[in-house]
């Protein structure tokens, strides 16, 4: 069935729009404004909900702003060299490579595990979809609060069952150093990121055509050349996405870090967003607090644009 | 072109996130988290009246209500004035006020903690200006000197909190512990007993948390001699007794004698094991008791004075918030208004209420004789608080200073040497 409306005479057409533009002038003019009108709402609600709070945020980052929030002029980028000559910003920097690089891949490769396993049939198998959701649909601070109960030395339930399995005698401490505390950490945010790198998967799987894989089958094909050469680069779009959107989301990840540690002790466990945090509202400097925030917006904005000129230039290739 | 719309897309995708990522400078409604909700109180209506806008600090669960009943009451009494509380959770408090002063629209009267850095950009007015004779003659001498900056008093306080020992008689008696420790060297002989004994229980609890580490800093410099600075003001916190105490400190916890992890374990977990029956011995601020009785198996506990080093004196640790008055370019009458606000609010059977309310103790000589009277218990608490040291927030550098000690004590446990530490801490800060 055609989807196309037929079209009317033009005489009669010119009769219908005549009463409302009478002018083809202002016709012209309606057609070439109508687009503008139409995204107009959402052009004014980006202007005053993300344009506004960066522009703010360059501007507290330039200037002198006093513990109560006053601005007192530009100050030579001070606060930008103040936080580079803390010894602990490199060591938040390292973490926060570290957490976002360890997050990202190991949860895109058992999330894209996952969606091949959810994408076969079998008895169950929406249950286990709404399973692998729930960790989604959980808010992180409740999420890390889990985590931490779960690993607490003093009444763990990890502690509590494996004694009662009767595999160890005595609690354990799981966290008896900063770098356990930032393994705990990372497997909490890998946690809560592979549903969403599972699902993302599963949608490009779910559009393969399955005669790819008959077809293969007939030519002998065996499982990981089909997983190579047919689901891998048709599902490329669905893993950009999700990996670009992880990037993204896990390097500004807040919740986790803050309900786990603070980023204590000394920083061994801070990443940029948590260490700002502390930077303007622990230690009232918040010029050097949104100096921090540039900086991660630059960092999180190459990467992006590297990312995405390369897909965007292999998908032209591709073409 | 798809080079230059994918750089397009890029900026737009982390523009958009960083906007969300909770940047510090987001103006934040100033009602959110204010008394908007079931018990916040009803706008009176405004006319000629001289308005008061006060912005109180939440701290606890009552305390939406108290303010509540307190600004009918005072409308009531008071037909030219139209008082509007607004209470502002902690989390929230300092980004309001912030938002309100750099938008001009500073209140009238803000109760928090801190004070130096309004003081700082000329934002406060002398209080003594704003309160009575008969009201400024009930604080404690000593709590009115801790709002002091070159000789002029920005804020008076609204109530206090002190700190003193908490040991759980039965663990020590059972530990054979005949004597409460009350030096540093029977604290840590008090310890040992209770580890040999059983090594499930936690002898001495540690928070060197970022929520509170500068706690754990004072409780052993004070008790040893140190302190934040000298009579004069100067900073100290390399001198000896300060890397000492922070040496002992750390040393009980490398060898095993305390909680296991200081740096994430906060006072609110340690008197969660203190009152489960984990934790043999903590410090912690009067509140505990009302906490332990209220759990379901209450513990036998006692109070008793932080330990000190041999020859030095015990101190107990002192924490107040305060009332400022900011500077609105106020008329006689406005003034006239916010004196009759603090006569009202410490009235004595009024302030009473106030402090019990959430169980902390009182900033006025009045108020301690009432509760005193009242509740024996609170008597001893009362006589600390009394002669409780306090932290220097009336210094510009306090802020740095605080989370400075704190990455000196988390940094000694991963190993540090203390001195270095506390040498390149007093030359950040004093340098």
């Amino acid at each position: 069935m055609s989807t196309k409306t037929p079209a009317a005479p033009a005489g009669q057409q010119a009769q219908q729009s005549s009463p409302r533009l009478p002018n083809p002038g202002t016709r012209r003019f309606f057609r070439t404004v109508e687009p503008y009108i139409w995204i107009a709402p959402s052009i004014i609600l980006m202007a005053v909900f993300i344009v506004t709070p960066i522009i703010k945020v360059f501007q507290l980052s330039m200037n002198k702003v006093t513990r109560a929030g006053k601005l007192k002029g530009f100050n030579n980028f001070e606060n930008f060299t103040n936080v580079m000559k803390d010894p602990a910003f490199s060591l938040v920097l390292k973490n926060t490579i570290l957490w976002t690089v360890a997050v990202v891949v190991i949860s895109t490769l058992l999330g894209f595990i996952l969606a091949l396993l959810l994408n076969n049939q079998f008895k169950g198998r929406k249950v286990a979809r709404a399973i692998v959701v729930f960790p989604w649909a959980t808010t992180l601070v409740i999420q890390a609060s889990a985590w931490k109960f779960i690993v607490n030395t003093d009444y763990g339930t990890l502690n509590t069952l494996l004694m009662e399995l009767k595999v160890i005698s005595a609690p354990i401490n799981w966290t008896s150093s900063p770098t356990a505390w930032f393994a705990w950490e990372i497997a909490c945010g890998i946690f809560v990121t592979i549903p969403f790198v599972c699902f993302c998967v599963l949608s490009g799987l779910q559009s393969i055509d399955n005669s790819y894989y008959e077809a293969a089958t007939v030519d002998g094909a065996g499982y990981f050349q089909k997983l190579f050469k047919i689901t891998l680069p048709l599902v490329k779009s669905s893993l950009t996405v999700s990996t670009v959107l992880n990037i993204i989301y896990v390097f500004n990840s807040f919740p986790i870090i803050w309900t786990m540690t603070k980023g204590d002790p000394a920083n061994h466990t801070d990443t940029l967003v948590t260490y700002l945090y502390k930077l303007a509202f622990y230690n009232g400097k918040q010029g050097e607090a949104s100096a921090v925030s540039v900086i991660g917006f630059l960092i999180l904005l190459v990467c992006a644009s590297v990312y995405m000129i390369y897909t965007l230039r292999k998908g032209d290739e591709d073409l | 072109m798809k080079k230059i719309l994918a750089a397009l897309l890029a900026t737009a995708m982390s523009l958009s996130l960083v906007a969300c990522g909770g940047t510090p400078s987001t103006p934040s409604n100033p009602s959110s988290g204010s008394g908007s909700g079931s018990g916040s109180p009803d706008p009176a209506p405004s006319g000629d009246k001289i308005a008061i806008n006060v912005i109180a600090a939440e701290y606890g669960k009552q305390t939406k209500d108290w303010w509540a009943g307190f600004q009918n009451d005072f409308n009531a009494a008071n037909e030219g004035i139209d008082l509007k509380v607004e209470v502002v959770s902690w989390n929230d408090i300092y980004t309001v006020v912030n938002t309100r002063v750099s938008n001009n629209a500073a209140p009238d009267i803000l109760n928090i903690d801190t004070f130096a850095d309004y003081v700082g950009d000329d934002l406060l007015r002398p209080i003594k200006d704003f309160v009575s004779d008969e009201t400024y003659a009930k604080f404690y001498p000593a709590f009115i000197e801790q709002s002091n900056i070159d000789g002029t008093i920005w804020a008076i306080p609204d109530l206090a909190s002190a700190r003193a020992m908490y040991y759980n008689k039965d663990i020590l008696e059972a530990a054979g512990v005949d004597k409460v420790p009350t030096t540093w060297a029977e604290l840590r002989a008090a310890c040992e007993a209770i580890k040999a004994y059983d090594a499930n229980i936690y002898p001495w609890g540690v928070d060197m948390t970022t929520d509170e580490g500068q706690a754990c800093f004072a409780y052993y410099s004070w008790t040893n001699g140190g302190d934040f600075t000298d009579a004069s003001g100067n900073w100290t916190l390399n001198s000896a007794e300060n890397v000492e105490a922070v040496e002992y400190i750390v040393g009980l916890v490398k060898d095993g004698l305390t909680n296991s992890d200081p740096s994430t374990e906060t006072r609110y977990n340690l008197q969660e094991l203190f009152a489960a029956g984990k934790l043999a011995m903590m410090i912690g601020p009067n509140q505990i008791s009302s906490y332990v009785a209220s759990s379901e198996n209450p513990i036998s506990f006692g109070i008793a004075s932080i330990p000190a080093n041999e020859g030095k004196s015990t101190s107990s640790v002192g924490v107040m918030d305060r009332f400022m008055v900011f500077d609105n370019e106020d008329t006689d009458d406005k003034v006239e208004a916010i004196k009759t606000f603090f006569d009202f609010f410490y009235d004595d059977t009024r302030y009473s209420d106030w402090v019990i309310m959430e169980d902390f103790l009182p900033a006025t000589s009045t108020g301690g004789k009432i509760m005193a009277d009242a509740n024996p218990d609170a008597a001893s608490w009362i006589e600390i608080v009394g002669s409780a040291k306090f932290y220097p927030t009336a210094q510009a550098k306090w802020a740095d200073v605080k989370q400075g000690v704190i990455d000196v004590e988390q940094q000694a446990l991963l190993g540090g040497n203390v001195k270095e530490l506390l040498d390149a801490l007093q030359a950040k800060i004093a340098g």
